[in-house]
């Protein structure tokens, strides 16, 4: 039983893991960098423990500070959030050494799902459907296999994740250049310069499902459309997934399943597939082994606290949930609101907020840490807040959004508040079932 | 009151909203809440409602002042003496509730004057400043629970 | 000395003995349930079928919601559900079939530990309870030993009682339980061994309400003689008066004895506050340490049945007569069979006495409760009806009325009448409670989850304020708290 906590992030994730932590007795202790120490969830922990200096290479992101922190705070657990370490199988076996539970998979899972060709390998097995494409050695072995694939393809790296060190190539004169740039940029963000080449789908939704395992049963929490992206970041999500036959909906539920219980899994994760807009064909892209940002649009429409999930699972319980009392009610959006400034091609614009006035009201719920003075430093993502919206119909759940975006207001720093003011008001977004080409074609 | 939960704020919403009041301001020693409308239009039934949270002091401050006997000021800065709690109780800047305090920053002192009084189990104990020279600052707030040990005082030597 | 471990009643006996089981709704139960699962209690008493029933009729909300959620957020800590066998909510016993159904129900979202609790101790009763619930899930099975004073209850009574249960192996464990706190400590060091001695390497526990002041020093006299396992206790304000004795100081005692016990103080120090905070939120009414009643422990009838004689006899112009009554309240019960005096036997037995001093003769005039009571409507009464009494009793046409009764419908019939399609747990509620209660239930949607102890009275306050607009700007300023509203309609 997991009674004392360490929690080894910042921003809203921290707050939201401190919240679900404290309200089940758990004592909790925030793991925050020199530049985190007056931030709200230090705030709100109960201890805080200084891991290191602001660069997140010498405090969230340094493995050895981390264990150290959480041993002397004498943590029975680590709740790593999102980004970070939460995928990071060597912190969680540094963990297991030192006698703390990880909260999250065990690290044979989070090497399975951490290594994306072996990801794909594994849903293979599961007779899941994967996008074409394969491992790629070196270069010449990615050229091969991206012709076989056929253009355009995405040259993506096998340790990375999250939508980052992902290139697309439109034709093969590209690719020889494209294949070096994203060699090396997989070495100097994820340690690991192999790459591996999937074909580029055009007219693809990024539908994705939410699990919970307990290491022998599995569920799913039901579907999530995150279509809406720039440069492979999330902007804005959606359960569940819009426009899609039920067919097809429960196709991608089971093959979510399947693959959970097929690994063993324990705790939250979520199973990503791209689904073309127009065949409605599915393919697996990668399963993310911790929980998402997003994750508070599955939390309003079934009621259920994930983070709660995730602390109980790791505690040592079996899930108390079977799949009968999952019934998902109405729909739920989410916009992420990011210090960036969309007039400046979205450069991030860390700063002090001086004010902070987030919407309030039935349906309406904000997962962020800034308050008004509320610090956003240069060091971090550039995420302030997320606002999520719950109606009992999609049409609700957007007029609610775009109600509530108008009550928003950010000072002190810019932000894309006016850009989802503007997607909530599009007639392709209001109409529902856009892919990731929106975007871009929005802006 | 710590704080107020996020359903805390739906239910203010969810009271004020069947009403004419316009905003409710909440002020607590952790904490000020506004839970405001305003009315984009000229329609109140279309206004929106916003929160707006201020935490005050900044957190690691706020935790050494709660913390009993961490002192405010971290180190003794180069050059002055400290004073410290010579047993554990609370520390008082004057001999009793609203008399002048024994000593005020820029009074003189020597080594024997009495500069505050520690309390432990309802004995007054005495504190001598140890050293002459000058107040400069105190380190502990009057009526705070300090340990054996901790700086209550700064004193530059003559 | 010993190992002792605590059971928590708070949520129900706590709850039903002190706020009159309503007192809790499901947000004020979750809202502690994770912390409460940390303090390392045996077992929580959580639910009872009144309590069910409250849960739809007073607050709307649905108990096996309350239940499945409250589990999921304490999966560690056993819940436990006290029952007299074969009802469910309704007065009238079910059928086997019906009970099975609802021991699987409430095994299913998640109640771990049984109480089997026969009022009339038929041990025949309890067994088939118990193999109903064990044919339906693996919870525990706890036999209830019923105190009361009386010449048949004797330890010799109890003992024989055990050892008929103890040998059916779908009975785990037993407790004495004291509903009175008419227990003294003097008893107790007879009756637990001479209990002890008959159930062998069965577990032993003690719930001992603090009524008269006893459960506390009872408790803890068992736990010295060394064969009582855990001790049933009430957190903060929902321990002593007639609740049972109070977590912290019964922790504290049992240490200062010498025992040990495998609880985290600090977490129950943490759950105890909430109790606390939640309390003063809700002007709940606390248990207090109550003062010795020498002739409680003669008459045994609970204050509030009393004060309710008292004042019809005074309505009667009859005051005069009280004590004449409760002299006939001990003969009626010793020839109705001794019923044990716990709800809804004082009431029926005082009532009865009533009637035999004010009427023209005794047993003149009978209520309905006692004549059901008599033919075996309640169970096998405890020891033989007085022969002359019986027959007087049934002796009139009401009897044969009830006797024609219809009697609590088969599950067949009730399925039949529900349709096939209905959910088990839905189907269950409507078996037994009106209807448009459980409509106004289900239309009220998911209980609510979170409960703030702190908020509660601001809340309050503003709802008080909004209902009645009483100015443009309203300033409350209170210690610690400034609450301003503002832009309200002009107030002529």
């Amino acid at each position: 039983m997991i009674r004392r906590l360490f929690i080894a992030n910042r921003g809203e994730i921290a707050l939201r893991v401190i919240r679900s932590a404290q309200r089940l007795g758990i004592v909790t202790i925030l793991g925050a960098s020199e530049s985190d120490k007056d931030s709200l969830p230090a705030r709100l922990a109960d201890e805080v423990a200084i891991i290191g200096p602001a660069p997140a290479a010498q405090s969230y992101l340094d493995v050895a500070a981390v264990v150290a922190a959480a041993r002397a705070a004498r943590a029975d657990a680590v709740h790593p959030g999102y980004g970070f370490l939460s995928e990071n199988a060597g912190f969680a076996r540094d963990l297991a050494a030192a006698g703390i539970i990880f909260v999250g998979p065990d690290p044979a899972g989070l090497d399975a799902m951490g290594d994306k060709l072996a990801a794909r390998r594994v849903a293979t097995e599961a007779g899941l459907p994967v996008v074409p494409g394969g491992e790629a050695a070196d270069a010449n072995a990615a050229m091969a296999r991206a012709l076989e694939t056929g253009f355009p393809v995405l040259l993506k790296a096998v340790a990375g994740g999250g939508g980052k060190g992902m290139k697309r190539v439109t034709c093969a004169e590209d690719l020889p250049a494209a294949i070096s740039m994203a060699m090396s940029e997989a070495q100097a963000s994820f340690g690991n310069p192999a790459v591996y080449v999937e074909r580029f789908i055009g007219s693809g939704r990024h539908v994705e499902v939410q699990v919970l395992g307990d290491g022998e049963n599995a569920i799913h929490l039901g579907t999530r459309d995150c279509s809406i992206q720039r440069r492979f970041q999330k902007l804005v999500e959606e359960a569940p997934a819009p426009d899609l036959p039920d067919a097809v909906r429960a196709g991608l539920e089971d093959a979510a399943v399947k693959l959970t219980k097929r690994l063993s899994y324990r705790g939250a994760g979520t199973v990503e597939f791209l689904v073309d807009a127009e065949t409605h064909d599915y393919f697996f892209l990668e399963m993310n082994a911790r929980i998402q940002v997003e994750h508070p649009v599955t939390e309003a429409i079934t009621g259920i606290d994930l983070v709660e999930q995730q602390l109980l699972v790791a505690g040592g319980a079996k899930l108390t949930l079977d799949q009968s009392m999952i019934r998902p009610h109405g729909h739920a959006i989410e916009v992420r609101i990011n210090a960036e400034d969309p007039a400046e091609d979205f450069r991030p614009a860390p700063g002090v907020v001086t004010r902070a006035a987030w919407p309030a009201g039935p349906g309406i719920r904000i997962d962020s840490h800034i308050a008004r003075g509320g610090v956003v430093p240069p060091f971090y993502d550039s995420l302030i807040g997320k606002l999520i919206v719950h109606g009992q119909s999609r049409a609700e759940a957007v007029a609610g959004m775009a109600r509530a975006l108008a009550a928003l207001r950010i000072e002190g720093v810019p932000t894309t508040t006016g850009l989802h003011r503007r997607i909530m008001a599009d007639p392709r977004f209001m109409a529902g079932g856009v892919d990731t080409r929106f975007f871009e074609n929005f802006v | 009151m710590s704080t107020l939960t996020p359903e805390d704020v739906a239910e203010i919403v969810a009271i004020l909203d069947g009403t004419p009041y316009a905003s409710l301001e909440i002020a607590t020693s952790r904490f000020r809440l506004r839970v405001a409308r305003e009315s984009g239009d000229a329609n109140p039934a279309r206004a929106e409602w916003s929160q707006e949270w201020d935490y005050g002091a900044p957190a690691s401050a706020m935790r050494d002042a709660a913390t009993p006997g961490v002192p405010v000021l971290d180190a003794v800065p180069d050059g002055l003496a400290s004073v410290p709690a010579p047993l554990p109780g609370v520390f008082y800047h004057a001999p009793a509730p609203g008399a002048p305090p024994f000593v005020a920053v820029g009074d003189t002192v020597s080594a024997d004057t009495v500069v505050g009084i520690v309390e432990t189990m309802k004995l007054m104990n005495p504190v001598h400043a140890g050293v002459a020279g000058k107040v400069t600052a105190f380190c502990v707030a009057n009526a705070v629970m300090v340990e054996t040990g901790t700086a209550l005082l700064h004193i530059s030597p003559t | 000395m010993a190992e002792i471990s605590l059971v928590d009643v708070s949520m129900r006996d706590g709850n039903q003995s002190l706020w009159g089981a309503t007192g809790l709704n499901t947000a004020q139960m979750l809202q502690i349930a994770g912390a409460t699962d940390r303090v390392g209690f045996r077992a929580i008493d959580f639910a009872s079928s009144t309590h069910m029933a409250v849960a739809v009729r007073y607050f709307r909300e649905d108990p096996w919601e309350r239940l499945r959620r409250v589990h999921a957020a304490m999966p560690n800590t056993p819940l436990q559900y006290i029952t007299t066998g074969m009802r469910f909510i309704a007065w009238q016993q079910a059928d086997p079939d019906f009970m099975a159904l609802t021991y699987r129900c409430l095994q299913r979202s998640g109640i771990g530990k049984f109480i089997m609790l026969d009022p009339m101790h038929d041990a025949d009763a309890v067994i088939a309870g118990a193999r109903l619930v064990k044919q339906e899930g693996g919870a525990q099975v706890m036999a209830a030993l019923t105190f009361t004073l009386s010449e048949v209850h004797t330890d010799q009574f109890y003992a024989d009682f055990a050892r008929k249960l103890a040998a059916c192996p779908d009975i785990d464990l037993f407790y004495l339980k004291d509903p009175s706190g008419l227990m003294s400590a003097e008893r107790v060091r007879s009756l637990a061994p001479a209990v002890k001695a008959a159930i062998g390497g069965k577990s032993l526990e003690i719930h001992a309400h603090c009524t008269i002041g006893r459960g506390a020093v009872t408790s803890l006299a068992a736990a010295d003689l060394g064969i009582v396992d855990a001790i049933h206790v009430g957190i903060g304000p929902l321990g002593e008066g007639s609740s049972l004795p109070e977590a912290g100081r019964m922790l504290a005692n049992l240490r200062e004895a010498g025992h040990s016990v495998a609880v985290d103080e600090a977490m129950l120090a943490k759950v105890s506050d909430y109790w606390w905070r939640l309390a003063r939120a809700e002007a709940l009414p606390p248990g207090t340490p109550q003062a010795f009643d020498a002739s409680f422990t003669r008459h045994q009838i609970a204050g509030g049945v009393m004060t309710t004689t008292r004042r019809q006899l005074a309505e009667l112009k009859l005051e005069h007569r009280f004590d004449e009554v409760i002299a006939e309240t001990e003969r009626v019960r010793a020839e109705l069979g001794h019923p044990i005096m716990v709800t809804p036997f004082p009431q029926m037995v005082m009532s009865q006495a009533l009637f035999n001093v004010i009427g023209t003769e005794r047993y003149a005039q009978v209520s309905d409760e006692v004549l059901r009571y008599v033919m075996g409507k309640f169970g096998r009464p405890t020891s033989p009806l007085d022969p002359a009494v019986e027959a007087a009793i049934r002796d009139r046409p009401r009897a044969r009325e009830i006797e024609r009764e219809p009697s609590f419908p088969t599950l067949a019939d009730l399925r039949r009448k529900f349709g096939p399609h209905m959910a088990d747990e839905e189907f269950l509620l409507r078996a037994v409670m009106p209807s448009d209660q459980v409509d106004a239930m289900l239309a009220a949607g998911p209980s609510r989850g979170h409960y703030n102890p702190d908020a509660a009275p601001m809340l309050r306050l503003l709802r008080e304020l909004a209902g009645r607009p009483a100015a443009r700007d309203i300033m409350v300023e209170m210690p610690g708290l400034r609450l301003a509203l503002h832009g309200g309609a002009h107030v002529a």
